[in-house]
């Protein structure tokens, strides 16, 4: 049984919920308490795929006020989840720097943006849109999550799994 | 008062303006043209002293007005003044009356809660007990120095009762390994810790803090993603995220602390008597779990493993994006290191020269014991010269009388045996055989060597002192063979016949032929 390792990291401004993102993924549970993290979070995955097992090694990076401050821990980076926040657009704006930041660990990285927080905007056609539009300038997917309700944070997590496994 | 006499004052200037105007009627109707013009000039000038002296009446006037009103604005103060200070007073009383009166509510309320303290402890303790720690944590924060020195008496004590009885327990564990290893195995303890470069003293500490490798991370910079484990102690909860988790603190503290010094790396972790010993390299690091103090060695021993796997592997290394199949077979590289490690630990092979030095100081060892014996032997032989015993002295004063008849005796003995001249084959009879009789005790009357053949030529076995009581086994020609009560017990040996003395005669059948030659 082949078992093979990738290193994903966590991006995104603070309080856009990438903790609770990971939570949700690896506990199945979701908790209402923002407690900021520091420096950084490592937890594990293991995922039983078809030709084997995949270990994904989740980096959530605590939210960055100064970019290039957290840059060693990029060092090495498989794929990378760019997480925003629906309900705050600037959020959203900061996505472009991420990418740049994994870009310049490692240029394949692979890239999925995930709008959290879906639960509490309704139906914001405006900020999918710059979602689409920004995953699609940087070459990536995108998927709508709320942490709160699950919705969607398997299948961006999925949708990781299946970009590293596919042949480059 | 002041009043009536502005109103006087008032009264008194309109009669004199009055006046004026008449005068000045008075001057009009008396004076001519010129003087009317003078006239004139002189009345403006009155009449704008008598406006000036108007306005400042009015002016006057007014302040006196002002000044009344402050007055009796005063008045109504000082008034409210004194209602106030009656008020005041009403109110201390009734104060007073109400302090009095807690005072002795307050005093059953302290014997209340007392007595509730008293009788239920338990409770005020879980009622109080957050409200106590929200407090301290308050006041550490705003006066942590007095805090500090409120409780250092009390924490202090404890620290310092604690760390006293660390070492002693330390002390006790040293002084127990040094009395279990006083004996035999105490010196050979002592010259392995001196092989090994450390002093005895500092072998007695690790054997009192012994040294034992837990387990062996090898992890890739940066990703920190683990290559291989090799584990001997405690099993890990996960290995992965360790290994993840270390990589970030290590880079944690290089982007905190060593900006300026990028060559400089975390190199230890300790936790409790568990240290993590962080050996890096370009692309890979050893994390290494260790339990006591590690032996020396122990560092170059890590060193020289990651270098040679740099050199080994160091491109494969480089690019390991997580799948296995790219990786050569760490594991078992992982493990060897393990067991020399764990080698290094219980006894470290000696070096060359230790071992060259081991050898020479055991050889001259036994030199030194070879001679030793020797030296004792002829110590033990050499005894009775130096001390002569008692009963030897009183047996040697008897010999001077007899050694002579004896010599005689045994001088006439060749004659005895020249018939038999004949014999070509006389030299095998040396052994003597006939010893039918029983044997001839006497002394040897001086120093004598003693020979296994009686022959001169024959080599000289030891040294017979004077004195040294014999049996004569046998005779042939002219030399005796005796036999003696030696350091190695009986011996037996030939010495010329005239060294021997005896009380008395040699019986015949001890007396082999001596072939002469034929006259």
């Amino acid at each position: 049984m082949i078992v093979i390792q990738k290193k994903v990291c966590l991006l995104g401004d603070f309080s856009v919920g990438k903790t609770s993102l990971v939570r949700r993924f690896i506990e199945g549970r979701f908790d209402d308490k923002y407690l900021s993290t520091i420096g950084v979070r490592i937890s594990r995955k293991t995922l039983q795929r078809s030709n084997g097992t995949l270990n994904l090694l989740v980096w959530d990076l605590a939210g960055a006020q100064e970019f290039n401050t957290q840059a060693s821990y990029l060092v090495g980076v498989a794929a990378a989840l760019i997480v925003c926040d629906m309900t705050r657009r600037e959020t959203l704006v900061s996505c472009a720097k991420y990418v740049q930041q994994v870009r310049a660990m490692n240029q394949s990285a692979l890239l999925v943006f995930v709008g959290n927080k879906v639960d509490l905007v309704g139906e914001s056609v405006s900020a999918e849109a710059e979602l689409r539009a920004c995953s699609e300038t940087q070459g990536g997917d995108y998927v709508l999550t709320s942490a709160k309700t699950g919705v969607g944070v398997d299948l961006a997590f999925e949708l990781l799994a299946r970009k590293i496994e596919a042949p480059a | 008062m002041d009043s009536s006499r502005t109103r006087a004052a008032a009264a008194g200037m309109n009669q004199a303006d009055e006046d004026l105007e008449s005068l000045l009627a008075a001057l009009h109707a008396t004076l001519g043209d010129d003087d009317d013009t003078r006239l004139l000039a002189v009345e403006q000038q009155l009449r704008l002293i008598q406006f000036q002296a108007q306005s400042q009446s009015e002016a006057l006037q007014a302040e006196v007005r002002e000044l009344r009103a402050e007055l009796e604005k005063l008045r109504w103060s000082t008034h409210d003044n004194e209602n106030f200070g009656r008020d005041l007073e009403n109110r201390l009383n009734i104060l007073g009356h109400r302090v009095q009166a807690s005072g002795d509510s307050l005093l059953g309320m302290t014997e209340l809660i007392h007595r509730t303290v008293l009788d239920s402890r338990d409770d005020m303790a879980e009622a109080l007990g957050p409200v106590m720690g929200e407090a301290i944590r308050v006041q550490v924060r705003d006066s942590r120095q007095e805090m500090v020195e409120a409780l250092y008496p009390v924490i202090g004590e404890s620290v310092q009762r604690s760390v006293v009885e660390a070492f002693r327990e330390l002390q006790r564990n040293i002084d127990a390994r040094l009395k279990a290893v006083i004996g035999p195995r105490s010196v050979w303890r002592t010259i392995g810790a001196r092989l090994r470069g450390v002093s005895p003293a500092q072998l007695a500490l690790r054997d009192a803090l012994p040294f034992s490798v837990q387990n062996i991370f090898l992890i890739q910079h940066g990703s920190g993603l683990l290559l291989a484990q090799s584990q001997a102690g405690a099993q890990v909860v996960d290995s992965d995220l360790v290994s993840g988790m270390l990589t970030a603190i290590r880079d944690f503290v290089h982007d905190s602390f060593g900006q300026d010094q990028s060559d400089k790396e975390l190199d230890e972790i300790q936790y409790g008597n568990q240290r993590v010993v962080v050996q890096s390299g370009q692309v890979v690091y050893l994390a290494v779990l260790i339990q006591g103090v590690e032996p020396e060695g122990f560092r170059t021993q890590l060193h020289g493993f990651v270098s040679d796997l740099h050199v080994r592997h160091a491109r494969v290394l480089r690019e390991y994006s997580g799948d296995p199949a790219a990786l050569p077979d760490l594991q078992p590289k992982l493990d060897r290191l393990g067991a020399d490690l764990a080698d290094l630990a219980t006894q470290k092979p000696m070096k060359l020269v230790g071992r060259r030095t081991m050898i020479g100081a055991s050889l001259i060892g036994l030199l030194l014991i070879a001679v030793a014996c020797f030296y004792l032997q002829f110590t033990f032989a050499l005894l009775p010269v130096a001390f002569p015993g008692p009963t030897a002295t009183a047996t040697a004063t008897a010999m001077p009388t007899t050694t002579p008849t004896i010599a005689a005796t045994a001088t006439a003995e060749p004659t005895a045996t020249a018939t038999p001249t004949s014999l070509p084959t006389a030299t095998m009879t040396p052994t003597p055989t006939a010893v039918s009789g029983l044997p001839v005790t006497g002394l040897t009357s001086g120093n004598v060597w003693v020979r296994p053949q009686p022959d001169r030529n024959a080599p000289l076995i030891v040294v017979l002192l004077k004195d040294t009581p014999v049996k004569i086994v046998s005779v042939y020609g002219p030399w005796a063979e005796l036999e003696w009560s030696g350091v190695q017990g009986l011996q037996r040996g030939w010495v010329p016949l005239p060294w021997v003395a005896t009380l008395k005669s040699i019986p015949s059948d001890l007396v082999t032929p001596f072939p002469t030659p034929a006259p």
